[in-house]
């Protein structure tokens, strides 16, 4: 589909309103330089829109709005696209905004229903907010990208009618069932050989809502659990983070090894053996040089070098970066920072270590990486390391200077580029210089996907800006890409907030990406979020906000001190995507009174989605409540057993709401139920029919969306005139 | 309505200055009808209009406040509410300098090379002059506006 992407001839369809001479014509030209050159409506009052019209029906990939060349009040801040065959009906395709700046934007559009292209005819610009609240909305420029080569979209016009049909005949199937037309929905099925959801779930509706067979129900549904239906249901709930804090297990009680408060340190995991090699750092007053390792099954620290200068390996340092190959058993060092007051042009050399974990031995790789052509010293850059065609890259982070004594640098910061370093070969390689494609940058975070064979770059700050921008480079091919970003303005809290201590990893099997954000390093902007901690889902481009914090106060923090980390920055986390544990380690607390204070917790995370016990439980809980109601309606007595026995045993009683809400159904047994016969009971259908048909469609949502009836109902489609 | 027959106090320099109605170059959206010609206070090479009253009606503020080059008050872009580009500035905050000069006491400014100006005429009372005057004006607003003496 990729190759066939053009660019697509329109025509203004409709409108809301235009003010002056900014009539809807003017978006077809892209003149950035006129202020004129665009349509704007004539109030701010919703709705307002513009609708354009296809040449012919187009699969319809993305949109662009052109900007003018300064920032304007009357750029939008949130619009909404919506495309469709026709303009009445049309389906939402993107939901987003534009940064008020000069640069246009690109954004991609819905263009797949269940992995199927569907055509558009018609686009529908609605915009929603303008970035001045009482200025109009105007839209400058707006190029459609996208294919209408008749041969690609005609067999998607087919598919999409016949998906139109299938789905309507799905919709009525599913009328006729819940209102008990049954020879509608016998004839209907079998004209159409269409069919309303899975087998299985047929045979649970026969259970339930035909015979009210409990029982066969329970078992059908454990035995969809078991055949993992459910999965599909659980990855879809959000995770719930579980943060324990691990104590040091000591040798001898007489001193409990482990590391001292730091923050500036590094830390790597070795996924096979849950060995952490947890290395350098700043205590508050001095730099460190020693290396721990903690052993994850036992519990234990081991000290390795009190000092690894001693040891013929790196000096006391903060700020570096250390990456393991966990194949061969080795790390790398890189990068430190330097006060200005003791950097001379002799100790400003890039020195670059490499520590063999089984002979316990330091290799002094280069004195410096410049001279190799490699990076200058840098801090707080990033570095990873691809383990299978053993390279290490490293980006951004910034060049140290050494100005001469009482001079102050008067030249901008330099950032460094992005370089490869090959082990084998001892060979490094400028990939690309600080450049307008990969703008270099310091606190960002870079994580390889080792299937992907891709780094991901997003975050980071350059001088004062904080940059929310979202990378990908492709490792073999050499190629940058851009993630679209959903105009992560402060409006669009679904992206995490730029200039936070991010600490990010990465998930290759799950292909996710796990970003924990922590204090900002700006004092100033330490009011607004503190602990939040996000997933990206890369094959989706969606982030989710899974948990956030925002108590202040020392008070509320130091009670929490043995339930959850304080929020921090230079820190660090590192993830084991094997067995799914992420573990964070010191930082600084960015306390205001005591400046020098730096961290030595230690803590383990978990991110836990409902399991399928829980959720079969909850399953066998809603088929017994419904069972206990109508027993209840018959013999109270009866129920009350049922109520003691059966139904007891689905309910959690260490979750207080279910307790509660367990306690008061004792007391509808003793409901007056004289007013319930009033409805109209339909003598062919059994009197739970209702109910059970409620049950059921709450039941069917545990299974995959393509098992299951239609989400809608008919009369739902009906309006009212 | 008992109205004071002093008038306001406007600045004798002021009080025979023409009422000028203001238009937006870019839309003609009309965004001030009691506009004065003036010169910047600490440009006097700077041909602006400035009016008396806040035009909430035809336009409002954009962005954030700053500082110009020139002088120390603090400024804040006022832009045309019907096609939103930027037309003058209104100042949040006159610095000392500003205020210790002869000053009309204005504080919406509009640039001219933002604006269309015409001529109001005089359709308030029988004097010797067929165009609008600015003592005119100030004779016949209630509202208070600053002005020094």
């Amino acid at each position: 589909m990729a190759a066939n992407v053009k660019l697509l001839k329109y025509s203004i369809h409709k409108y809301s309103s235009y003010s002056a001479n900014y009539v809807p014509e003017n978006i077809l030209v892209d003149n950035s330089s006129d202020q004129s050159s665009r349509w704007s409506s004539d109030t701010n009052n919703p709705p307002q829109f513009l609708t354009l019209k296809l040449e012919r029906p187009a699969i319809i990939e993305a949109i662009t709005f052109g900007k003018y060349e300064k920032t304007h009040v009357c750029n939008l801040k949130k619009f909404k696209v919506y495309g469709g065959l026709n303009d009445e009906h049309m389906i939402e395709l993107v939901d987003s905004g534009l940064k008020n700046d000069h640069v246009a934007e690109t954004f991609y559009l819905k263009h797949k229903i269940d992995s199927n292209y569907f055509p558009c005819r018609y686009i529908k610009i609605a915009p929603i907010q303008s970035w001045g609240n009482s200025f109009n909305f105007s839209v400058w420029y707006v190029a459609l990208h996208g294919t209408d080569d008749p041969h690609v979209v005609k067999p998607c016009m087919n598919w999409y009618s016949t998906y139109r049909e299938r789905e309507a005949i799905r919709l009525c199937l599913k009328h006729f069932r819940q209102h008990h037309y049954t020879e509608a929905y016998d004839s209907l099925q079998k004209k159409t050989k269409v069919s309303l959801e899975h087998p299985v779930l047929t045979e649970l509706h026969d259970h339930l809502v035909l015979h009210g067979d409990f029982d066969s129900c329970e078992r059908l549904i454990a035995q969809s659990c078991e055949e993992g239906l459910f999965d599909n249901y659980i990855s879809q709930q959000d995770y719930k983070p579980k943060w324990t804090a691990i104590e040091p297990v000591s040798k001898d009680s007489t001193s409990a090894m482990r590391p001292g408060m730091r923050g500036g340190h590094q830390m790597c995991i070795d996924i096979h053996t849950e060995n952490i090699y947890l290395y350098g750092g700043w205590d508050g007053n001095t730099d460190l040089a020693d290396l721990w390792s903690y052993h994850v099954p036992t519990g234990e620290w081991t000290c390795i070098a009190k000092n690894t200068d001693e040891d013929g390996g790196p000096s006391a340092r903060s700020c570096h970066k250390m990456c393991l190959d966990h194949e061969r058993k080795r790390f790398f060092i890189l990068g430190r920072y330097l006060d200005p007051s003791t950097r001379t042009p002799d100790n400003l050399k890039s020195d670059f270590y490499m520590y063999d974990t089984e002979s316990a031995k330091w290799t002094l790789i280069t004195e410096d990486t410049g001279a190799m052509g490699g990076p200058q010293l840098i801090f707080d850059h990033q570095m990873v390391m691809d383990v299978e065609k053993q390279q290490l890259f490293v980006f951004g982070g910034r060049v140290l200077t050494c100005s001469p004594e009482g001079q102050r640098s008067s030249a901008d910061p330099t950032f460094s580029g992005l370089y490869s370093y090959h082990v084998p070969t001892n060979t490094w390689k400028k990939l690309r210089d600080d450049c307008p494609e990969i703008r270099s940058r310091i606190g960002h975070s870079m994580l390889f996907h080792i299937r992907q064979r891709a780094l991901y770059i997003f975050a980071g700050q350059r001088s004062k800006e904080y940059l929310n921008d979202f990378l990908i480079y492709h490792v073999d091919t050499d190629e940058v890409e851009v993630v679209p970003t959903d105009g992560s303005n402060k409006e669009y809290p679904q992206v995490p907030a730029a200039g936070f201590t991010q600490r990010a990893t990465i998930d290759p099997d799950l292909n996710e990406i796990h970003v924990l954000s922590g204090l900002s390093k700006d004092k100033e902007k330490r009011d607004n979020v503190k602990n939040s901690f996000w997933v990206y889902n890369i094959n989706k481009n969606t982030w989710s906000c899974i948990y956030k914090n925002e108590n202040t106060g020392e008070h509320y923090w130091n009670k929490m001190q043995h339930l959850e980390p304080v929020p921090r920055f230079a820190h660090q986390l590192v993830y084991d995507y094997i067995k799914k544990v992420h573990y964070l380690f010191g930082g600084n607390p960015g306390k205001d009174s005591l400046p020098k204070m730096r961290l030595d917790d230690f803590w383990s995370l978990k991110l836990c989605r409902p399991s399928m016990e829980h959720l079969l439980r909850r399953c066998r809980h809603l088929v017994r409540r419904h069972h206990f109601e109508e027993i209840a309606a018959h013999s109270p007595v009866a129920a009350l057993h049922y109520l003691q026995a059966d139904l007891a045993e689905t309910v959690d009683h260490s979750d207080p709401e279910e307790t509660k809400e367990f306690q008061l159904l004792a007391s509808t047994l003793f409901k007056d139920r004289s007013q319930e016969l009033d409805a109209f009971i339909d003598p062919d259908v059994n009197e739970h029919f209702v109910g059970r048909t409620q049950l059921f469609d709450t039941l069917v949502n545990f299974f995959p969306d393509g098992m299951s009836q239609p989400k809608n109902n008919l009369i739902d489609l009906v309006t009212l005139n | 309505m008992p109205r004071s027959r002093k008038g306001l106090a406007l600045h004798p320099t002021f009080k025979n200055k023409q009422v000028l109605r203001l238009d937006c170059r870019y839309c003609g959206n009309c965004v001030c009808t009691r506009g004065m010609r003036a010169i910047l206070l600490a440009d006097v090479g700077v041909e602006l209009y400035s009016t008396d009253l806040p035009p909430t009606e035809s336009v409002d503020h954009v962005a954030v406040m700053y500082n110009t080059e020139k002088c120390h008050c603090t400024i804040k872009d006022i832009a045309c509410l019907k096609c939103g580009n930027i037309v003058g500035y209104s100042v949040i905050s006159p610095c000392k300098l500003c205020l210790q000069s002869c000053n009309n006491g204005h504080f919406y400014m509009f640039h001219s090379w933002a604006v269309d100006v015409s001529d109001r005429f005089n359709t308030l009372g029988g004097l010797l002059t067929q165009y609008l005057l600015h003592y005119l004006l100030a004779l016949n607003t209630c509202k208070c506006v600053a002005y020094i003496d």
